[in-house]
């Protein structure tokens, strides 16, 4: 994964005050610590580093470019707004070429499964060491044709070379169940439809044959009068 | 319908409407969400109606998950009645929704049907939300 390069500004005033002045100007405040060396507080343009999150993804690598030194970062923690999603404040980790770092890397699943089954995600994200330089984008779990009963354990995870997995060997990240069948879609729904209050509509051929019914009947009657 | 078994207080006062979530916010299981942009209390029938909606929808493919708990009573006074002679009795059970919080999650079924599940879920929820997918980056 190759690096982004973001030009920081030291940043000398603090609290909310501070920190919305910050954001009014479409810049992202931020702090840069690790390696136990004091935390330095900074400011970050908002549009670059909002497309280096967005492109590389939580474990994007980054060059902080401050005061004419670079220095190699990992996002730790990003904090967004809830609604609009900008960048609140970011926090920063400092690493080095060929250290090895622990992230959370997404699991993507692909192919089909085999008929009547639910793929479960168990584990959306999974816990890797890897070098900071070559941390994997996503870890991809192939479930074509998968029976039901198929489980993906930590231990079958393809990971590239120089990383591994930090869980359980035994920990479960994806599994194939039974899906229900129609029929007890249907029940269940029923009874939580009962419980509700909720009637549905007859479908058309049984409310046509209800009408037809009724008609004969009003007929019947009308004749006996 | 979801409501809780037992309570240390039948009657409770009315929850804050103030403020945006504070947890809760991200999809947490599923592949996409159902995530509420205003507050409001949201009743165990609705919440239901909604689930209801969206199984009717994915019929036997896909996984649904609440993400909220109706454990709030609201009470009422019967029709009718002179103001005055103490609170009125337990009448509904809400979850108090704030902006952010992702209410409803799916999984396994492809996006265009989770996409038309929520709307129709949506349908059921008094307030307004919007459609959350985990490819969509902040999640």
């Amino acid at each position: 994964m190759s690096e982004t390069k973001i030009q920081a500004e030291s940043r000398t005033e603090f609290g909310k005050g501070a920190a919305r002045r910050i954001r009014r100007a479409d810049k992202v405040p931020a702090v840069l610590y690790g390696h136990g060396t004091d935390p330095v507080h900074i400011t970050l343009p908002g549009h670059e580093t909002m497309l280096a999150l967005k492109h590389g993804g939580a474990n994007a690598l980054l060059s902080i470019e401050l005061e004419g030194k670079s220095q190699l970062a990992l996002p730790k923690q990003v904090q967004r707004d809830v609604l609009k999603g900008f960048l609140e404040h970011v926090d920063l980790i400092v690493v080095s070429k060929g250290e090895k770092v622990s992230v959370d890397i997404p699991v993507h699943v692909v192919g089909e499964p085999g008929p009547d089954s639910l793929v479960v995600t168990e584990h959306a994200t999974v816990l890797v060491e890897a070098e900071a330089t070559h941390i994997p984008e996503y870890i991809e779990v192939s479930i074509e044709g998968a029976e039901v009963g198929h489980q993906v354990l930590a231990k079958d995870l393809e990971l590239p070379q120089g990383s591994t997995v930090q869980l359980d060997e035994d920990t479960l990240i994806v599994n194939v169940t039974h899906a229900p069948t129609t029929e007890e879609v249907e029940e269940e729904l029923a009874e939580a439809e009962a419980e509700v209050g909720i009637e549905r509509e007859e479908p058309e051929e049984e409310a046509a044959e209800g009408v037809a019914a009724e008609g004969e009947s009003a007929e019947g009657e009308t004749q006996s009068e | 319908m979801l409501m809780p078994r037992r309570v240390k207080h039948r009657k409770q006062h009315h929850p804050k409407r103030t403020g945006a979530a504070k947890g809760g916010t991200k999809l947490a299981f599923g592949d996409f969400g159902i995530q509420a942009v205003e507050a409001h209390y949201v009743t165990n029938r609705q919440i239901e109606s909604a689930r209801i909606a969206m199984t009717r929808h994915i019929k036997r493919g896909g996984k649904v998950w609440i993400n909220i708990y109706p454990d709030r009573p609201l009470t009422k006074k019967p029709a009718e009645t002179r103001m005055g002679s103490g609170k009125g009795s337990p009448e509904w059970w809400i979850a108090n929704v704030k902006p952010g919080r992702v209410m409803f999650e799916l999984s396994g079924v492809p996006e265009d049907i989770a996409r038309e599940a929520m709307r129709r879920a949506m349908h059921k929820l008094p307030m307004k939300c919007r459609f959350v997918t985990r490819e969509a980056g902040e999640f």
